[in-house]
């Protein structure tokens, strides 16, 4: 099942793919079994994921891997539910999904490649394309405000608000590895310079730093306001959707919350 | 014995409710009982109004004219009074001829809310038709349980107002059995539930709402109301994928939202039972009205070929088993299966014999994770084994190889292109000897869908046609007809252009105006 890699070279997304397959080889050597980490994804340069893991995957449509993960949990809360997902795919057309997600603290972990740019579709803004930026569609430069993920998933809700780097694979596998352990929504932002349309990646370099996690949420809403801040920012507990849903119901309810 | 019973006032005064236990009343003494509610898109005030029908013969459908009318409000009667053909029950607060009891009065004095004025007229309603009164009492505490107190000390107030100043109308005896009541939403879902479902997701919609009220009142169904149609859909997807029964329900505007998502799982061969509840259209239309709009959308939801089916049931009791046949025809098949039904079957009760039963077909599941897994394999018949995590399956929007893994490969294209339409054909010979109901033996073949067989058929009894009604639309089967009246309930003649483009001669009978056909109306239109 192995597939070749079309990324273009030098694109962030071999750090996610690298900082991934690690969590996966960690999850095994915990004993969790391979097919029961289940990953979604969107359409987007990070939509191929799926063709280069050996695991239960779905690559859906734009925008909408959150209602897929979200039918998986519920369907199997044994299944250690994933998803990546761009920043025009979570944010442009899936922002409701990802709002709502948040709000409801369901038991998955999202993983956002945010290039700050739509790359597949050749070079057009998203919702979190810097003002002023000159894009495809932008020629006078974005005329809008970016959008801050992790402060969206944050004010939303999720319990678990990190922000990794492409270039950091060992804190990035960190990170994600700890999304997947959090039990509630899991969000994770991944600064991923996109080569051809939005080379960031001298910027990240000189700009990242590592961040102790906030311990209140108003602290939170500063440092996540931070947009080179990296790290796990904030984290809470919270009873999950499905652990709130099911718990009423007469229906296997098995929820695997840690390994 | 043939009794049409309106029953009119404000939303807000419990009109639904009263229609609902005037049926239970009928039902108790072996009548076919057919409840047709209209109401409009108010949640206070405007006017609504429950149809209460029973015979002493199976009816599917409300009639016209009304013999008896039980009015709360004075601007309902003005509005309905066209169709009185026979006595008046009212509320004595306004003033019009006919049996005046005081309703308003009797619930002052006993203190409750304008409400309980709904128990009132099943009282006077009881007294009306000389049935005892506790047979009254019983259904309320069928319904309320202890609740139920209140109800029948206000019925019991209006049905001795009665007695002591008006005669009874007629004695209503006991045919049979008590029957149980059956709503169309209520047949889907326990259809649905027959069939294995265990997860539905649905956003609000009329007239689909009901479906996700019944099931989700269910402690061994996973129901949810998610942000959106879209979502819905997408959830649905999900837990299909990781081998749960799922399904969605919703109306048109929700169904176009959904149209991206059924093309995607025609894509991943996920099945998927969609629920589309026709109202008038189109955009929002009369939102809590009756139409017939939506056969070629339902047929063609989404961008690309792929195969699926589209069933539409024409009466309460085949709702119930239709449903659970596209589950099984969605699992069997991997493929989108549509229910196409209609505000008059989803909103309407009917008394009907549903017995909730194990209607599920089973199809092998591969759930280990040995191995990689072929979950597109191409097989002779289109149909690969289906997989579900820990299998390494998977799904993908893309087209893609036998593994799952995209590619845009001229070939491959083309053989798993093939490999999935295969499966409609298949599918055709599957539902060929269900596809169609025909009924009676007459000179010429009126051909209808949905609910509107119900009225169809009670007309062509009456003046002499054979009945064909398709359980399918898609595959479409062609009936073997030359000539067939269409009646429909649209402007265009969906399903009369259908049968057309299969080379049969059709007339068209149509209408649009929101409300289902009686067979009053039916009757003018096809009697000659």
């Amino acid at each position: 099942m192995k597939s070749k890699i079309e990324w273009c070279p030098g694109c962030g997304n071999f750090g996610v793919l690298k900082a991934f397959r690690r969590v996966i080889e960690r999850l095994e050597s915990d004993g969790v079994e391979r097919g029961r980490i289940v990953s979604v994804a969107g359409i987007g340069c990070h939509g191929r994921m799926p063709d280069y893991l050996d695991i239960p995957t779905f690559h859906t449509i734009h925008g909408r891997v959150l209602p897929l993960m979200t039918g998986i949990k519920l369907a199997n809360p044994e299944l250690l539910v994933s998803g990546f997902s761009g920043d025009g795919d979570a944010l442009n057309e899936g922002m409701e999904h990802f709002v709502h997600a948040a709000k409801r603290n369901t038991d998955v972990a999202l993983f956002l490649h945010n290039n700050q740019v739509f790359g597949l579709t050749t070079g057009q803004f998203t919702a979190t394309t810097p003002r002023g930026k000159k894009t495809r569609t932008t020629p006078a430069g974005n005329p809008e405000w970016p959008i801050n993920p992790a402060l969206i998933a944050l004010v939303s809700g999720a319990t678990f608000i990190a922000r990794g780097f492409a270039g950091n694979v060992s804190q990035l596998s960190d990170l994600m590895y700890g999304a997947i352990r959090h039990r509630g929504f899991a969000f994770v932002e991944i600064l991923q310079p996109c080569i051809t349309f939005n080379n960031t990646w001298d910027h990240y370099r000189e700009n990242v730093y590592v961040a102790e996690p906030a311990e209140s949420f108003d602290e939170a809403v500063k440092l996540v306001s931070d947009e080179m801040a990296t790290g796990l920012l904030f984290r809470t507990e919270k009873q999950t959707f499905e652990e709130t849903l099911l718990s009423s119901l007469k229906v296997p309810k098995k929820v695997v919350k840690r390994i | 014995m043939d009794l049409n019973v309106c029953i009119v006032g404000a939303a807000g005064d419990g009109v639904k409710e009263a229609g609902e236990l005037a049926a239970e009343l009928f039902a108790h003494f072996g009548y076919s009982v057919f409840v047709y509610q209209e109401y409009q898109s108010i949640i206070r005030g405007g006017h609504n109004a429950s149809i209460v029908r029973m015979s002493d013969r199976e009816i599917n459908s409300h009639r016209k004219y009304f013999d008896l009318l039980i009015c709360l409000e004075d601007y309902a009667y003005e509005l309905y009074k066209p169709h009185l053909r026979g006595d008046l029950i009212y509320d004595t607060k306004f003033k019009c001829g006919g049996i005046g009891i005081p309703m308003t009065e009797i619930i002052k004095e006993e203190q409750e809310p304008n409400i309980f004025r709904n128990a009132a007229s099943l009282g006077a309603l009881t007294a009306y038709l000389d049935i005892e009164f506790e047979i009254l009492a019983g259904i309320f505490s069928d319904r309320f349980g202890e609740r139920a107190k209140d109800d029948i000390t206000i019925a019991k107030a209006a049905y001795e107002y009665y007695r002591s100043r008006y005669d009874p109308k007629m004695k209503l005896k006991k045919i049979g059995r008590r029957k149980k009541l059956v709503s169309g939403a209520v047949a889907i879902a326990e259809g649905l539930i027959s069939a294995g479902l265990t997860h539905f997701y649905a956003y609000p919609m009329t007239p689909a709402s009901p479906i996700l009220h019944h099931l989700i009142k269910k402690r061994e169904i996973v129901a949810y109301q998610p942000e959106s149609e879209i979502a819905a859909v997408g959830m649905a997807i999900g837990s299909a994928y990781a081998g749960k029964r799922s399904a969605t329900g919703t109306s048109g505007g929700g169904f176009a939202l959904m149209a991206e998502s059924i093309s995607l799982a025609g894509m991943a061969e996920i099945p998927l039972l969609v629920i589309e509840a026709q109202r008038t259209s189109p955009s929002t239309g009369m939102a809590t009205y009756h139409g017939q709009e939506d056969l070629y959308f339902a047929m063609h939801p989404a961008h690309g070929e792929f195969p699926m089916a589209v069933g539409c049931p024409y009466s309460v009791e085949d709702a119930f088993y239709l449903s659970a046949e596209l589950m099984n025809i969605a699992w069997k098949y991997q493929i989108p299966a549509i229910l196409l039904t209609d505000k008059n079957l989803v909103e309407s009760y009917k008394t009907a014999e549903i017995e909730r039963t194990n209607l599920i077909e089973e199809i092998e599941i591969v759930d280990s994770s040995e191995g990689e897994y072929r979950r597109y394999e191409i097989t002779e018949n289109g149909i690969s084994k289906y997989a579900i995590p820990p299998a390494i399956v998977k799904a993908n929007s893309n087209e893609h190889d036998e593994f799952g893994i995209t590619t845009d490969d001229a070939s491959v294209r083309t053989q798993m292109h093939e490999k999935r339409m295969l499966k409609e054909n298949l599918l055709r010979e599957d539902i060929r000897d269900r596809a169609w109901k025909f009924f009676l033996r007459g000179k010429d073949t009126v051909v209808t869908w949905g609910s509107t067989f119900g009225p169809v058929y009670e007309v062509a009894e009456e003046l002499g046609y054979s009945v064909a009604v398709p359980r399918y639309l898609r595959p479409f089967i062609k009936p073997g007809l030359d000539q067939a009246i269409v009646v429909e309930q649209n402007y265009t003649g969906q399903l009369a252009k259908l049968l057309e483009m299969h080379g049969v001669e059709v007339r068209k009978v149509n209408k649009w105006d929101g409300r289902p056909f009686t067979p009053d109306e039916l009757r003018e239109l096809l009697g000659g």
